[in-house]
């Protein structure tokens, strides 16, 4: 066994260990610990950049560390290290529990780590519960009212449900294919995924990263959870945590790629159905955090898109998307953390006149949405029209014209928050003050979404060796 | 041909339990019935894991050891949700779902 192959995981399972460390002391120091685990997500990044052109299989084949593996570790260390750098002010964290924060998300990181590089079915399992486990601690970690147990409790159990679906679905395959193997169960599957048994077992396997994508039938907790959730928890969620359900979402669909008709339909009812469901009904919330929820459902759709496609071009565009998402959904959450400083829940109002409170944040804020919304020249805007594309392609007219028309009614909501932040006066609400360190976060975010979105070749190219190795 | 010793007899079996299980979670309000509800559900996918392996599967330890590893999971998991259930209890003094409805809309 190579253990350079394993480096990133071995990594971030001592960094989980140092976390451990400091959460067993007595006395609790902050400051320290917020550098420690900057310090040491930081060179995580670094490490994962390092590996990123590794090959090859460990753990008798169960594991697989290969390109399009690398790439997901790699933006899941990116995602965890930018959430710790808005983590500069816990505020409804309580100190004593602030180590286990950091243990927590590396532990969940870790996981997703791991889900990323399975390519056995019971590897796929514990490494989700893993993941998952994680999160379900993290949210009711919040301070204050008595919102986060009941979000805690929401996502816990509509997640158990999920699992327990996905487990059913598990042994349905199981029992069809003999094998637990990706690899083996291909060939095996082709013939079988048209009868009940096979796509049934496929789609409940699917559930379980339909409820971390919250993809319409598990979407339930998602607006509760982002609203119930520390406003660093809920980047974390609607970021790294979507990236890696993106990727075994890839990674399982693929499975079904033998198929005719009757699976992709499945999938098309649903991307259809969250697209739509997830857009009407942001355009009535008040809460910034809940409508990002809203918005996150109706972007599962879209990710569905070029899942159902079920081609090299619709999987390269699905991973560019999952990258861009990463990026301008953490930039709108940077934007929410500063200016509610004191960790509340951030209503639009509260926006008002940000443009001259914090005219960076404000940049940072209209880029954000703007790419969350599919305006160019952001990244937002290449990948769904490498998205639309792809499904475009392969002849899914009405899928693209219903995507096309959800993506002009999220303007509307998306508009609202550029409305309130910039034509809304500011009625004696403070200025915002910023640190050095997070100016050039906002700088680094608004250079990220323009210059990838004009540029995307590099990232589309690596997408494109990536998927090579999963189809 | 006894009954029991049957492929099918098993498949029957864990649907019921997945389907008792699945009623109890989206009828019943209290939630600790909710996370055994959710325990019968799992227990549905380990029967399935074990008739296909004793039936079906050329290597007869695969589905044993999936089974074990549910169990450990599955052990996990009920004490994180029976801590968090506390925690619920704690706050809002009742572990029933209908009186934990701050969160709308």
């Amino acid at each position: 066994m190579n253990v350079k192959l394993f480096g990133p995981e071995l990594y971030y399972l001592l960094m989980a260990l140092v976390f451990f460390g400091l959460s067993l002391r007595r006395r609790e120091n902050v400051k320290q610990d917020y550098q420690i685990a900057l310090a040491l997500t930081g060179l995580g990044v670094v490490v994962t950049l390092l590996s990123l052109f590794q090959q090859g299989d460990l753990f008798y084949q169960a594991y697989k560390v290969d390109l399009f593996s690398q790439i997901f570790k790699f933006a899941l260390a990116l995602g965890l290290f930018l959430v710790l750098t808005i983590s500069h002010n816990l505020a409804h964290i309580e100190n004593r529990y602030h180590a286990e924060y950091y243990l927590f998300l590396t532990t969940t990181t870790i996981g997703m780590m791991l889900l990323v590089s399975s390519v056995e079915l019971l590897t796929i399992y514990v490494a989700l519960e893993l993941s998952s486990y994680s999160l379900y601690i993290l949210v009711p970690l919040r301070r204050g009212d008595d919102i986060d147990v009941e979000a805690g409790i929401k996502y816990l159990f509509i997640g158990a449900v999920s699992s327990g679906f996905m487990l059913f679905g598990l042994s349905y395959i199981f029992g069809i294919t003999h094998t637990t193997y990706i690899t083996e169960i291909v060939p095996k599957l082709g013939q079988l995924v048209d009868s009940p048994i096979g796509i049934i077992g496929l789609l409940l396997t699917l559930s379980g990263f339909f409820f971390k994508l919250s993809v319409f039938p598990f979407h339930f907790w998602a607006p509760d959870v982002y609203q119930g959730a520390a406003n660093q928890v809920t980047a974390f969620i609607a970021t790294a945590s979507k990236a890696a359900a993106v990727a075994l979402l890839l990674r399982l669909t693929a499975l079904g790629s033998a198929s005719g008709f009757s699976f992709t339909q499945a999938l098309w009812v649903l991307a259809i159905v969250s697209m739509t469901l997830g857009n009407l009904v942001a355009i009535v919330q008040k809460d910034f955090k809940r409508l990002l929820a809203y918005s996150s459902i109706a972007h599962a759709g879209y990710f569905l898109i070029g899942i159902l496609t079920l081609k090299a071009d619709g999987f390269t565009a699905a991973i560019y998307y999952a990258l861009a998402y990463l990026i301008m959904n953490f930039s709108v959450f940077l934007v929410i953390n500063e200016v509610a400083k004191d960790g509340r829940d951030l209503k639009l109002p509260e926006l008002a006149g940000l443009y001259r409170r914090s005219p960076l944040l404000s940049m940072t804020l209209i880029l954000g949405i703007f790419a969350l919304a599919g305006v160019p020249p952001s990244i937002g805007f290449t990948g769904k029209l490498l998205l639309f594309t792809s499904a475009m392609n392969q002849g899914y007219f009405w899928l693209v014209l219903i995507g096309a028309v959800n993506g002009t009614v999220s303007l509307y909501y998306y508009l609202k928050v550029v409305y309130a932040a910039y034509f809304v006066e500011d009625g004696g609400l403070p200025p915002v003050q910023l640190s050095v360190p997070i100016r050039i976060l906002n700088l680094a975010m608004a250079a990220i979404i323009i210059g990838f979105g004009v540029f995307p070749d590099r990232i589309v190219n690596l997408a494109r060796e990536a998927v090579k190795g999963i189809l | 041909m006894l009954i029991f010793n049957q492929l099918s007899t098993y498949l029957y079996l864990a649907l019921a339990l997945f389907a008792i299980g699945l009623y109890g979670v989206l009828a019943r309000r209290n939630l600790i019935a909710m996370l055994i509800s959710i325990e019968l559900i799992l227990n549905a996918a380990m029967i399935n894991f074990m008739a296909f392996n004793r039936f079906l599967a050329p290597h007869p330890a695969v589905g044993q050891v999936i089974t074990l590893f549910i169990m450990a999971v599955a052990a996990a998991e009920a004490a994180i949700a029976l801590s968090i259930i506390v925690a619920v209890y704690r706050k809002l003094k009742t572990i029933n779902v209908e009186q934990a409805t701050e969160l709308r809309g």
